[in-house]
């Protein structure tokens, strides 16, 4: 029970407590996995709307594409991304491995599918009138897009939530391109993964529900936004 | 009208993140330096001293040696000697010196079902493990704790291959926790083993500590800049240069936690 | 004879392999109603897409106000400003009232005051004054559709497309439809409207046109080949 308590405890002093090393986790946290989630929904909405809504050839064959890939675990793409940010890799030249910058790339890619599987879903379910009633009124295609878009709101930010909730979460792609080098890329995650291999079980509990608070904060807020968003 | 304040924040923000990167040096080194703290009291020193950043990724030896071969880092701090050599005459690593060490233990149930003395060595009380059958848990991750294992086992003359042997593919920490559960014997590093008795999570005794044969020796070794043309060669050298001054060799043998001392530098009485 | 608004030559649209529709030639004027008939499956509803220009024809040519149309491109746009549609059970966006007035002035660009005006101004021609904040949804049926007309009234459209206006509305509702129905020819508008209600269709058209299978039957005086 105590460890339980304890975690608990001295999870509310850290959030007390200003420690600035943890808000330096948190903030780093916060802002790999939103620039992260950004990042990927740039790609992942548009394809999702256009694959949700098109008819063509190969969709059944993409949908249950998307549907596979959320099944990728985040080791592997900890390692693919590794293999390409790597020094002798494609990208290499960039020098993006071991920095945030490496960590927002492969988180990005782990958010993609989820993201755009979502999206799918969201626009599929949708009325299917909602486009024409849209180019009826004057849009161009591109505002009978976005129409669809807008009416999907609740479900794709839903999704936008769900591919937050799966790269903060997540520790093993972090770590891998990351490196948890202290005050620079060390997250939530790693942070609680490097406590526990320490012993620091009581510090790996506090980190955790300081990110439950961070990740309910950002709920919160997509809710607030939610509710405006009429 | 707000959203679109927000997002443009946000992917300020976005931007900001890949420009964040830094001028430092990469230093690959093993969690066991890493969990103590050592490095975190070393490298603030260093860079005092020389302006330089050092990062420091904390993973196995093995995982430090292959992240060093594909270019990814300047420099290692790792305890593999033999895993070293192969590093070092691979061409992959040069300037390797040995920059300090301590020492392993044999820990296992306080019941202590195959008897091992607690005076004897290493070696009679891998014998007493393998002839008692008893369950023995092995690290399995390549890492510098099973390498040294791997070659205890050989030095004793004994193949561990009854039913009770087994890897656990963990790091040192679960391991621990492992081996108490499951009543095990293991080898560890001393700064883990204490750390995890300290918090009561284990009960695990030690029955082999300070022998030569127990000796974990941790070595620094640069990247070799022939191999990899864009390491930092020459900020990795002056780092080594520092680990191994009166200064560096200093923090080393002065640094403690709980009250012990951890690590023995090469040169103490510099 | 003043020059047609619509005017449609060997028009002809498939869906797959069958041939939803195939008219040599159809005219239909400003300021007039037209009505069209005929049984289920006779392309009405392919019509009224092909007129409103969201579904162009596999053949054929296709003119409006005298100028032959694009079948794609952002020209098309521009044409399809000038028309619009209301669909039998239409789509409302899950907004307010307000919103989905607004929707297609938003669209074209116009200030915010002029939007304010043109919407309360529609929303009281049918009947829906002080409506504008409520949630388009979740209003009856009736008063959805009343919405969907004000939504492109608001708009001035040339030409006003109409499919089934009358199916499923309450009386009250299907009197403010004829009402401003009736008051649209007077601007010169085109109104087409498919409608299975022959007793309020008849009393409101000034022309009637029939289709079966996909083709015109010659009954109105506009014979093809004549």
């Amino acid at each position: 029970m105590d460890f339980f308590l304890g975690g608990l405890t001295r999870g509310l002093g850290l959030l007390v407590n200003l420690d600035p090393e943890v808000y330096g986790i948190a903030w780093l946290s916060l802002r790999v996995s939103l620039s992260a989630v950004i990042l990927a929904a740039l790609a992942a909405v548009p394809l999702g709307l256009v694959i949700g809504q098109k008819e063509f050839v190969g969709k059944r064959f993409l949908v249950v594409l998307f549907n596979t890939l959320l099944a990728l675990p985040t080791v592997v793409v900890g390692l693919v991304v590794y293999g390409l940010l790597s020094y002798h890799g494609p990208l290499g030249g960039l020098g993006l491995l071991y920095t945030p910058g490496a960590m927002v790339v492969a988180q990005a890619v782990l958010a993609f599918p989820l993201i755009t599987a979502l999206v799918i879903a969201a626009v599929i379910t949708l009325d299917n009138r909602v486009g024409p009633t849209a180019l009826t009124l004057g849009a161009t295609p591109l505002q009978a897009a976005w129409a669809v878009l807008k009416e999907a709101r609740f479900a794709v930010l839903a999704a936008l939530a769900a591919g937050f909730g799966r790269v903060i979460t997540e520790v093993g792609a972090a770590i891998m391109v990351g490196g948890n080098i202290r005050h620079y890329t060390r997250t939530f995650t790693t942070a609680i993964a490097l406590e526990t291999s320490k012993g620091e079980f009581a510090q790996g509990m506090a980190l955790g529900f300081f990110l439950l608070v961070v990740a309910l904060a950002v709920n919160l807020a997509s809710h607030q936004l939610q509710a405006r968003w009429k | 009208m707000r959203l679109r304040v927000l997002l443009i924040v946000l992917l300020t923000l976005l931007l900001a993140a890949p420009a964040m990167a830094v001028d430092r040096l990469v230093l690959a080194t093993t969690t066991s330096t890493a969990n103590t703290g050592l490095l975190d009291v070393l490298l603030p020193a260093f860079t005092k001293q020389s302006g330089i950043t050092v990062h420091y990724i904390p993973v196995g030896t093995g995982k430090a040696l292959a992240i060093a071969k594909r270019c990814d880092a300047d420099v290692v701090i790792v305890h593999a000697p033999a895993l070293e050599e192969r590093f070092v005459a691979d061409g992959y690593g040069v300037d390797r010196k040995p920059l300090m060490h301590n020492y392993f233990v044999l820990v296992g149930p306080p019941g202590n079902p195959a008897k091992v003395q607690k005076s004897g060595t290493v070696q009679e009380a891998l014998k007493r493990i393998a002839q008692a059958k008893v369950p023995f848990l092995s690290r399995g991750d390549n890492s510098g704790t099973q390498v040294k294992e791997l070659s205890l086992w050989k030095a004793a003359g004994i193949k561990p291959d009854w039913p009770g042997y087994r890897e656990a593919g963990r790091g040192m920490g679960p391991t621990l926790t492992m081996a108490d559960e499951l009543g095990a014997y293991t080898l560890s590093d001393i700064a883990t083993y204490r750390k995890y008795l300290s918090t009561g999570r284990i009960s695990l005794v030690i029955l082999a500590d300070n022998q030569d044969l127990l000796k974990n020796p941790y070595s620094v070794i640069l990247v070799n800049p022939a191999k990899c043309p864009k390491v930092k060669y020459d900020q990795a050298k002056k780092f080594e240069k520092f680990l191994l001054s009166a200064q560096g060799q200093k923090i080393i043998a002065d640094y403690e936690a709980d009250g012990k001392k951890l690590f023995w530098p090469v040169h103490p009485s510099k | 004879m003043s020059q047609a608004l619509f005017s449609l030559r060997g028009v002809v649209k498939r869906f797959e392999q069958r041939e939803a529709l195939n008219l040599e030639r159809l005219d239909l004027e400003a300021g007039v109603i037209t009505v069209v008939e005929g049984p289920n499956g006779a392309g009405k509803t392919t019509l009224l897409s092909l007129l409103a220009l969201i579904s162009p024809p596999d053949r054929g040519r296709l003119f409006f106000d005298g100028h032959e149309l694009p079948r794609s491109g952002s020209q098309l746009t521009a044409w399809r400003r000038q028309i619009t549609l209301v669909a039998q059970q239409a789509y409302l966006f899950e907004t307010s009232v307000d919103k989905n007035v607004a929707y297609g002035l938003r669209l074209r660009g116009m200030d915010r005051a002029t939007r304010e005006e043109r919407v309360a101004q529609a929303l009281e021609q049918v009947g829906l004054a002080g409506f504008g904040p409520r949630r388009a949804r979740r209003l009856s049926g009736g008063e959805m559709q009343r919405v969907a007309l004000a939504r492109a009234l608001v708009l001035r459209p040339r030409a006003l497309l109409l499919d089934e206006p009358f199916a499923n509305l309450d009386p009250a509702s299907a009197q403010v439809f004829e009402r401003v129905l009736g008051e649209l020819p007077g601007q010169g508008c085109a109104v087409v409207l498919v409608s299975h209600a022959l007793e309020q269709a008849h009393r409101l058209a000034q022309r009637v046109v029939y289709l079966r299978e996909g083709r015109l039957v010659p009954e109105d005086g506009h014979r093809p080949g004549a």
